[in-house]
């Protein structure tokens, strides 16, 4: 029985229901959350509260807890233990809920209400939300809500949490569900009588309540619905894990006796409980849901789904579709981007005019305006990137991509379902790492978790743009269809997934050895995406991505601007600036007076940051790095960058603003790195030099947030050191072989 | 694993594009077939052939669903005649 134990505390109202049936939709509806919307099975793969604040109530404020779509409390997936653990209480960091909602999708009422179905037994009172309603229509069905909400014994309420209707509706009839207060008579907990589980057979029910009383026996009572699911479930599933360790062999021993004792009674365990739902549920449904007898036509949906899927020209549409994605990201970014490098190069410039040279204006300008700046100029990018991942996420194609790849999955061992979290990690491995929990399959799932890394994540971004803008010619071929820019970005983004596949199958033949996987998911219907879940991801990210430059990054830029900055003897180099600035400002300046101190100005900031703490230790990691084309000062970068790989822009940004060539046509750092030379005169960068960097950052795991995230989810730190050693081997194996290659076939 | 089906009923590999058929048997490992019966493939139910292959796509009761079983369980249905 749900207790609420000091009224203090506000209730807590659990949102649940079968996978993309818009739990998340009704959470953000209700609490104004931000829980993220997509049109596929597994968005959801967490718990997450929020609060909704009420008037003339006993209580101020509900707090709600949207959980992950299940199709039974009979979990096999991390992300459903997730849901059971909430709703039995068993979660740590929530308490038993006070009340449950019931998301049923109006459109799939039977298979919807078998969950409902074990909800109930839950004995927590509940509130049926009949979502999807407006779709009802549609798809040429009718049904009696009222009549439903009879014969279940609990209020139904008929909601579009996607358009906004019956929120209203739904949060009255919760308040009065829940100002009822827990007793017997409240609606919302059924009797023992009218539950599914009274029509299971006699000898089953018999055991439970001898099992009852021998749990209390053991001092670990347990409720009935948890004792059913011990009966029931296998012994890998979630309802085991939950015994204390002291009895867990007492456990099984007598639940194996009660099995076959039943056994020799005649229950099938575990498909007696189905068919007893389903029967329980055809009587709920009797006379409630009339489906218009159609002829059978081919829908629009199927039409699009007969070539999204085919064999061939899915997959041709899928490849075209990403390249198109690129392609325009290179394209529409342009603009702004160049608008963003104006404003930081402008900001500098606004500084130096303030003030005189000293380590003041070289900490705002070199270290903060240059490394922050150099970051921020990717906004653009990013959010177009995220406006198209939200508009294939909302529009219900990731799951026709998700079959199509199963066929090519299944050839490596794995399955479809690897495919969404692995193509969620080109936006951000994190969430990607988080979703792999919908993988029912252990070995799956950790095999997906070790190569989502590799997948390019949106913090790749910056560094792919950075030098493919400042190295790969700006030109367009194939009639002006195809920029080469746009091309080589590409292959970048593919570059991760392509290892990724022979990692996979190592893994799966050596480390994770076992049957083949099956595959059972259901398809979204096709939508349009809806501009408010489209608005929000991109505006979460791109709030994110500042925050992240606010932080992580300015802190970085710091650190590395004080690195290359000190120990030297600035005087000097502070003395000719000001000299040269004072000349280049006068009316009547002397064009060699400038010259000679600009070369001079140059040749200090070059001796300044050789002897700085960063050229010295780019010295020292120069012989390691030499091998892939690179310099101490890019070693120093790229070091700089493990925390999290975007920071090697900012670093690039200090560096080349400290010790860089002074320019008057300076064109920000793509210019800078452009004419960083050797001290025999040779350029630092060449084709070569950026492509080992790009294949250097495709690969690595440049990102400790990914790390800790593979820890928490594997529960050891074996996963992300092992994650961490071989990615890191692969990018310098990867770099070294570009660099050689390309210099030995492109530059002469 | 033969036997108790009626002798028209095939596996729901066998079924054409678009050709329809009723759920009368699901064979293999208990634990897959609660599985496949809490997702509402179940005896009675009925099933549309999309796009037929190892990894099949079907519209059980109206909603798409992508399958691929291996050798774990079997779904027999009975073919309906248009
Ligand atoms: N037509 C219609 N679409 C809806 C409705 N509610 C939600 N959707 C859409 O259904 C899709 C799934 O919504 P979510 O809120 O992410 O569903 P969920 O139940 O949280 O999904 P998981 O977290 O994956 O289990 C989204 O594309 C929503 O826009 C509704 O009432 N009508
Ligand atoms: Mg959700």
């Amino acid at each position: 029985m749900a207790n609420r134990a000091a009224s203090d505390r506000p209730p807590i109202v659990a949102l649940i229901g079968n996978p993309n049936t818009g739990k998340s939709s009704l959470f953000n509806a209700l609490c104004g959350g931000q829980a993220r919307v997509g049109n596929y099975p597994g968005v959801t793969v967490e718990h997450k509260t929020g609060r909704m604040l009420v008037a003339n109530s006993a209580f101020k404020s509900i707090e709600l807890v949207d959980l992950p779509g299940t199709y039974s409390l009979s979990a096999r997936s991390a992300d459903e233990a997730v849901s059971v653990e909430v709703l039995c209480g068993e979660m740590p960091s929530v308490a038993r809920p006070d009340a449950v909602i019931v998301i049923l999708d109006a459109t799939n009422l039977e298979r919807n209400l078998y969950l409902l179905s074990q909800v109930l037994e839950l004995q927590i009172p509940t509130l049926v939300a009949l979502n999807m309603w407006d779709r009802l229509e549609k798809e040429g069905m009718r049904l009696d809500a009222e009549k439903l909400s009879d014969s279940l014994g609990v209020r139904v309420v008929c909601t579009s949490a996607s358009k906004r209707i019956g929120i209203a509706e739904l949060q009255s009839a919760l308040l009065e569900l829940l100002d009822r207060g827990p007793g017997a008579d409240s609606q919302g907990i059924l009797e023992r009588s009218a539950l599914a589980s009274a029509t299971f057979p006699e000898a089953f029910r018999n055991s439970v309540d001898e099992l009852e009383a021998w749990f209390v026996s053991q001092g670990c009572p347990l409720q009935r619905f948890q004792i059913e699911r011990l009966l029931i479930d296998d012994s890998q599933a979630h309802s085991h894990r939950v015994i204390p360790k002291r009895i867990a062999s007492a456990v099984a021993d007598r639940i194996g006796q009660t099995r076959e004792h039943l056994a020799s009674n005649g229950v099938s365990i575990p498909l007696f409980e189905t068919r007893a739902r389903y029967g329980w549920i055809k009587q709920r449904v009797a006379g409630v849901v009339e489906r218009q007898a159609r002829e059978q036509r081919v829908s629009t949906s199927d039409r699009i789904d007969r070539w999204l899927t085919h064999r061939w020209f899915g997959l041709l549409f899928f490849i075209g579709l990403m390249f198109f994605i690129f392609q325009s990201i290179t394209g529409i970014a342009s603009w702004p981007m160049d608008g963003i490098g104006f404003a930081s190069q402008w900001l500098g410039q606004q500084v130096e005019s303030m003030m005189g040279p000293g380590p003041l204006r070289s900490l705002l300008v070199d270290g903060i305006i240059a490394g922050v700046g150099a970051v921020l100029v990717f906004l653009p990018q990013i959010a177009i990137l995220f406006f198209f991942i939200a508009v294939l996420e909302d529009c219900g194609y990731m799951s026709r991509a998700a079959f199509m790849m199963d066929k090519f999955m299944s050839a490596l061992g794995m399955s479809g379902k690897s495919f969404l979290p692995l193509m969620s990690s080109f936006a951000c491995a994190i969430p990607g790492i988080m979703a792999t929990r919908t993988i029912e399959n252990r070995r799956d799932r950790m095999v997906t978790l070790l190569i989502a890394p590799l997948m390019s994540c949106s913090a790749r971004w910056p560094v792919y743009v950075l030098m493919v803008s400042a190295f790969v010619p700006k030109q367009a071929v194939l009639g002006g269809w195809v920029s080469v820019q746009g091309a080589v970005l590409f292959a970048m983004m593919c570059l991760g997934a392509l290892v990724a596949i022979p990692v996979a199958w190592l893994l799966k033949r050596f480390v994770f050895p076992g049957e083949p996987s099956t595959f059972i998911m259901e398809l979204s219907s096709y939508k349009w995406p809806s501009f408010r879940v489209v608005a929000m991801r991109v505006w979460e990210r791109v709030l994110s991505f500042i925050a992240r430059a606010g932080t992580l990054i300015f802190v970085t830029s710091v650190l590395v601007w004080a690195a290359a900055y000190f120990p030297g003897d600035h005087s000097l180099l502070d003395q000719t600036t000001a000299k040269l600035e004072t000349e280049q400002a006068s009316p009547n300046a002397d064009p060699a007076k400038i010259q000679a101190w600009t070369s001079q100005v140059n040749q200090l900031k070059s001796d300044l940051i050789a002897k700085s703490f960063l050229g010295v230790a780019g010295q020292w990691i120069e012989p390691i790095v030499r091998p892939l084309g690179w310099d101490g000062k890019i070693g120093v970068a790229v070091l700089a960058s493990f925390p999290a790989r975007e920071v090697i822009v900012a670093t690039l940004g200090t560096i080349y603003s400290l010790g860089g060539a002074q320019d008057e046509t300076s064109d920000g750092l793509a210019e800078n790195l452009r004419s960083a030379t050797w001290p025999d005169g040779r350029p630092v960068y060449t084709l070569a030099t950026a492509c080992s960097i790009m294949v250097f950052f495709a690969l690595c795991a440049q990102c400790v947030s990914t790390l800790v995230t593979i820890r928490r989810e594997t529960n050891s730190w074996r996963w992300p050191i092992f994650s961490f050693v071989y990615m890191t081997t692969l990018a310098y194996l990867g770099a070294w072989i570009v660099y050689n290659l390309m210099s030995a076939w492109l530059v002469p | 694993m033969a036997l108790p089906h009626p002798p028209q009923a095939v596996p729901v590999e066998y079924l054409a594009p678009q050709a329809e058929g009723v759920v009368v048997d699901l064979c293999g490992e208990e634990k897959n077939l609660h599985r496949l019966e809490e997702l509402g493939i179940r005896c009675g139910c009925k099933i549309r052939m999309l796009s037929p292959g190892e990894t099949c796509l079907l519209a059980i009761e109206g909603k798409k669903m992508c399958l691929r079983l291996g050798s774990t369980a079997e779904i027999f249905v009975q073919p309906l005649t248009p």
